[in-house]
């Protein structure tokens, strides 16, 4: 029987942007269905409208064949539809049993029957063989076990079909084998889950069937068994349009950043960059492909200074940049497009003129003696807004009026011309316009050849990494885990194998390209 | 004559505590919905002058403490009003309430009786009743320190265990609770946190117009001007230290009580009656700090593990 | 587009006058109930500042310390701390600046005596500042909550000192020795209280506006005030800048303690704390954190406390009323949802309206 259904469904956000095309695709009672694709091909706006949390434009959603509307998370949990978010919605400083029951107590006496509540936890638990202590404290327990009182939380509502969003992502292997277990038993009870994932050995192993979205379109279901893992990376990652940058080939110079076995646990715990070591040189782009999560930002956080690292080292410019200020570092030379340009790149109520300014207002050349200089200021942003072609009323309004892309354009005008030699590029085109994105583009290539700087290049975005870069590295789980030496003659569908982890370069074959 | 002193500190420890307490406990309240109770102050000083109001006009105090409470709640209902209805920034609405209660009881003080800071002589006011229980009366030592004190004294006490069990095991409770640590994760089980937060502020302001019942009807027997005098924030730093715990910031509470008589205390003697009174409030930095560089590292090393 | 601009610009300002409108109507609505004679108690309340020379003088010498602690909190409240010590910080730079103008009256030179009182000023506010300043960046303690208790220190203090260091025992008053009269501010506009401490503030405000908008410091304090993440990721120091600015908006108050003092007694008598820290968070608040505004909006409140203080004589109503008036503007400005269906109103209308006009054209 068909436990969930969800038919044509299309979601536009309110900026323009299709999540999901006339996505169809379907759930069989007892079945562990994966959902796979690249970031922002849609998996999650559709769990999202499966969830009642997005309304769609179009589509319908039939739960055991009834059609239904589904218009807040409440709903879908009251029609059996279960989610286990990423980031989890518990409470550390509760039970267990508190958790699983919270909104449902138990009562007695018009007390909460904190004994019934940790009974029926308790069975629960142990029904699914769970393993967990219906008494502990959530703040003390593993993140495999906190997943597990999600999921107990999603069950004891009634869940018939349970949405995981990506969660191996945060478990170690043994947690995920026992994770898997206990999906395969809620299988046999006939419950339904769906499964998103990257890690192809997993969905390979976990799951019945496999519905592929790439960039918001619905590339198919199909059953395992007639796929290989080679053949879900090729429906996955894919070049729709392909993209041509002109560019000659590169002349590195002399090595401008050396990265040399970065090392970071960040604040959960977890490893999220083991090892790294890589040289960019004067005139070259290097590109760093992977699925996103896998330590690019905390790569891009810890060269620029924005956090501390383990161990390692990063030098720029033959200095080591360990301890130093922010503002120090940036005067070594380093230039940072973030990738979140709107909490990290810009001041939203600062004008496009304080923004462009922002990095270089009190230097010696721009002050007035110890005054600001707003005529230097206005001349400096005039002249980056025609390089630029930032499109604004005026250079004093404030920047949150611009447009995604022109705001973008103003992060870049500001950081290439900082006089750094070295830029970070941190998903530098995400959300903007084509026009803007080529543009940044060419002229982060235009820079790196005329200027002779040094690029690194983080991007999701599988046209961008290919055609921007020279040479190419793949992070997974923190390492780099492949590298190319010319990014623009490697296949898409050997790349999408590094980066969803079904190969792996050894130490010998990277040698020489790090 | 020794004796005589320490007992009587001693009571004095337990009188001075009584407004802190519920103080503490209106932010502890407020604390645990993951807010931040500033106008503990408002809510006493309303609750203090409507009491006196009240009970003097109906010449009950049951009546006067009734409305005491129920000027509290309104106070703390104008909060909720402002900050979530009208998406008022919390910590500025909570400072336009206690400036505009700060004059405003003033000036409905003046317009019922002509009176511009101290009620006593145009409002026969009526106190609330002191008990003195009779087993414990006659025990040495813990009898006259324990006994004889405030009916709210006891209430005091009663209202921060009430208010434990109300915190931990009552299914609002819990979702007060919920809604403070994660209002998202409370929100995805059906709880309305909106719905919460009136509650936690209705309930803040209700322990805080008790306390301002105890300043006007126990403490004193009449309305002074800015009589609260800063206990709604020393409340606010009991509640703090212990993370919203009641029976916790009840003992917090306690220790600045402490401070008070101690400076009460010294004030009989030669030192600078000044100096002294600044005890309390450096107390209540100092032992902020402590925990609060505490709770930090806490925090951090949690992190790092 | 560029119309919803526009609209949110201009809206800002019609929301403040609203809120002192609604404010206003709010507390005539309650004069008038509590007044037997309501009409003159209004007329008094709204002419009355301007119904002599003296009284308008009066508005003018309100808004000199209050200009002085709202410059403090256009500081504070510029990086989002909710400092409030400006309050205590009066008391202290008063309270030392007596002291000092007391010690070293006919000692030293009444010119440079003076700079060092105001210059003592200067650095109580700053000390004052800068304690709740380091309790939150250092060891992360609520400033708010810290502030407010050294507001009581600080007025315990200062009451200890007049009261056991600075008496005069010969006074009849709780009041300290007198200092040099010379120190004292003169009159700058003849029948009126006005002092010379005018000239003193408004000097500051130019201080204050030209540190905000035209040196690299009040650049960055604004940063960091509207995007902490921003300001770290582009090098500037958040910690230090954040401490920096409260001990400069300390600063600012503790002088205003020092020029009310000068300006308007011969001997230091402070008892109480005097609201004007209160005021001044008030003032930064309409005037959007922006010094240059101070002076319009103290004026405001002036002008409303010297009625009050009018009413007060007039008819024995007492003067606190202004405080409900204040609270409900400040509620009233912080509150976004105010108006706001007003606004989408408009700019749904000037949408609508555009969209017409270009398909009218098409």
């Amino acid at each position: 029987m068909e436990a969930l259904k969800m038919e044509n469904i299309t979601k536009i956000y309110p900026n323009g942007f299709v999540a999901n095309k006339g996505i169809t695709f379907s759930v069989q009672q007892g079945e562990i269905h994966a959902l796979v694709g690249e970031n922002g091909a849609g998996k999650t706006t559709l769990m999202k409208v499966l969830f009642g949390m997005e309304q769609p434009q179009e589509g319908a959603i039939y739960v055991n064949e009834k059609k239904v509307k589904i218009s807040s998370p409440l709903e879908a949990i009251e029609l059996g539809v279960g989610m286990v978010h990423q980031h989890f919605m518990l409470l550390p400083s509760m039970t267990v049993a508190q958790n699983v029951t919270l909104g449902m107590e138990p009562r007695k006496n018009g007390l909460v029957d904190t004994q019934k509540a940790v009974q029926i936890t308790q069975e629960m638990s142990d029904k699914y063989r769970f393993g967990l202590d219906a008494t502990a404290r959530v703040g003390d327990l593993s993140v495999g076990l906190m997943q597990k009182v999600e999921i107990l939380k999603a069950l004891i509502r009634g869940a018939k079909v349970l949405i995981l969003d990506e969660p191996t992502a945060v478990l170690t292997p043994q947690e995920t084998r026992e994770l898997f277990e206990q999906l395969k038993l809620l299988r046999t009870e006939g419950h339904s889950v769906i499964f998103i994932s990257h890690k192809l050995e997993e969905v390979m192993e976990l799951c019945d069937n496999v519905t592929v979205l790439r960039h918001g379109y619905c590339n198919g279901t199909h059953p395992i068994s007639e796929l290989d893992a080679a053949g879900i990376s090729r429906l996955m990652v894919g070049r729709d349009v392909v993209l041509k940058i002109e560019k000659e080939d590169p002349k590195p110079g002399k090595p401008i950043l050396e990265v040399r076995n970065l090392t970071r646990t960040n604040a959960e715990g977890k490893k999220t960059l083991n090892d790294v070591s890589f040289t960019i040189h004067e005139g070259e782009v290097l590109g760093i492909a992977g699925v996103e999560g896998n330590g690019q930002s905390d790569l891009s956080d810890s060269i620029s200074g924005m956090v501390s690292y383990d161990s390692g080292t990063v030098k720029l410019n033959g200095k080591d940049l360990k301890g130093m200020k922010i503002v120090d570092i940036r005067s070594a030379g380093m230039s940072v497009i973030p990738e979140d340009r709107m909490t990290v790149g810009c001041v939203n109520d600062l004008s496009v003129q304080d923004n462009a300014i922002a990095d270089r207002f009190d230097k010696k050349e721009n002050m007035n003696g110890i005054f600001l200089d707003k005529k230097k200021a206005k001349s400096i942003t005039d002249a980056l807004i025609k390089e630029f072609e930032i499109s604004c009323d005026s250079q004093d309004e404030a920047i949150r009026f611009l447009s995604g892309g022109n705001i973008q354009k103003v992060v870049v005008a500001r950081e290439f011309t900082s006089g750094a030699n070295f830029v970070v590029a941190n998903q530098p085109t995400r959300g903007v316009d084509v026009g803007t994105a080529e543009m940044i583009r060419k002229y982060l290539v235009r820079q790196t050849r005329e200027k002779g700087i040094g690029s690194l290049l983080i991007s999701a975005d599988l046209n961008e990494i290919l055609e921007v870069s020279d040479r190419l590295l793949v992070m997974r789980q923190g390492r780099i885990v492949a590298a190319f030496p010319k990014a623009n003659v490697v296949d898409v569908d050997e790349l999408g194998e590094y980066m969803l982890g079904i190969r792996t370069m050894t130490a010998q074959e990277m040698e020489g390209v790090l | 004559m020794n004796i005589r002193l320490i007992t009587s500190f001693g009571f004095s420890v337990l009188r001075l505590s009584t407004p802190l307490i519920f103080a503490a406990l209106s932010a502890a309240v407020c604390q645990k919905a993951g807010l931040f109770n500033m106008a503990a102050e408002s809510m006493m000083l309303w609750g203090a002058l409507i009491g006196v109001i009240v009970s003097g006009a109906t010449h009950s105090a049951l009546i006067g403490f009734l409305a005491a409470v129920l000027a509290g709640a309104v106070t703390g209902v104008l909060i909720w009003v402002a900050t979530v209805k009208g998406k008022a920034d919390l910590m500025l609405a909570q400072i336009a309430i206690n400036l505009a209660s700060s004059g405003g009881t003033i000036f409905l003080l003046f317009a019922l009786t002509g009176e511009k800071s101290n009620s006593a002589v145009a409002i026969k006011s009526l106190a609330l009743p002191k008990i003195a229980i009779p087993g414990l009366k006659s025990v040495p030592v813990i009898g006259p320190i324990l006994s004889g004190h405030n009916i709210l004294t006891y209430g005091a006490i009663v209202a921060a265990i009430l208010l434990s069990i109300f915190i931990r095991r009552t299914k609002t409770g819990l979702h007060i609770r919920a809604v403070g640590e994660n209002p998202h994760a409370a929100e995805s089980v059906g709880i309305s946190v909106p719905r919460i937060y009136l509650l936690a502020w209705t309930l803040s302001g209700i322990l805080g117009g008790i306390g301002g019942a105890f300043m006007s009807m126990g403490y004193l027997t009449s309305f002074t001007k800015d009589m609260v005098a800063g206990r709604g924030y020393i409340g606010l730093s009991a509640s703090s230290m212990v993370g919203g715990s009641p029976i916790g910031a009840m003992f917090c509470a306690l220790i600045f009580g402490v401070a008070d008589a101690v400076s009460n205390q010294l004030q009989l003697t030669n030192a600078p009656a000044d100096l002294v009174l600044m005890l309390p409030y450096i107390v209540t930095i100092v032992v902020l700090v402590v925990i609060s560089v505490i709770n930090y590292n806490r925090a951090n090393r949690k992190a790092k593990a | 587009m560029n119309n919803a601009k526009k609209i949110e610009t201009w809206f800002d300002l019609v929301r403040i006058l609203v809120a002192v409108l609604v404010a206003y109507a709010i507390a005539l609505v309650i004069l008038a109930l509590i007044s037997d004679d309501p009409l003159y108690v209004i007329q008094q309340f709204i002419v009355g500042p301007f119904s002599s020379f003296r009284r308008f003088g009066n508005i003018l010498s309100t808004m000199i310390p209050i200009i002085f602690t709202g410059i403090c909190m256009c500081f504070v409240y510029a990086i989002n701390k909710f400092n409030l010590v400006g309050e205590g910080a009066v008391n202290l730079g008063g309270c030392l600046s007596a002291c000092v103008a007391i010690a070293l009256s006919n000692k030293v030179p009444a010119w440079l005596l003076l700079i060092i009182v105001l210059v003592v000023g200067c650095l109580a506010g700053m000390a004052a500042s800068l304690i709740p300043a380091l309790a939150d960046q250092i060891f992360h303690a609520d400033v708010c909550v810290v502030s407010l208790m050294m507001n009581y220190i600080l007025l315990y203090l200062t009451n200890y000192i007049l009261k056991y260091r600075i008496k005069d025992p010969g006074s009849s008053i709780t009041a300290s020795y007198k200092w040099a009269p010379a120190l004292k501010f003169r009159n700058i506009i003849p029948k009126t209280s006005v002092h010379a401490g005018l000239i003193v503030a408004l000097i500051c405000v130019v201080l204050a506006a030209v540190l905000f908008y035209k040196m690299s410091f009040g650049f960055k304090m604004r940063i960091v005030g509207l995007n902490p993440v921003f300001a770290k990721y582009i090098g500037i120091p958040v910690v230090s800048t954040i401490i920096l600015a409260q001990v400069i908006g300390g600063a600012f108050a503790g002088l205003g303690g020092t020029v009310q003092v000068l300006g308007m007694f011969s001997s230091y008598q402070w008892t109480a704390l005097t609201g004007y820290g209160f005021d001044g968070l008030m003032i930064a608040v309409l005037a959007r954190k922006n010094p240059a505004l101070v002076p319009l909006s103290a004026f405001l409140i002036a002008y409303i406390r010297t009625g009050a203080d009018i009413v007060s004589r007039t008819t024995d109503i007492p003067p606190e009323f202004v405080s409900i008036i204040q609270g409900i503007i400040i509620v009233l400005v912080a509150a976004e949802m105010f108006l706001s269906g007003f606004k989408r109103r408009l700019i749904f209308n000037s949408a609508k309206k555009a969209l017409a006009e270009k398909e009218g054209k098409a």
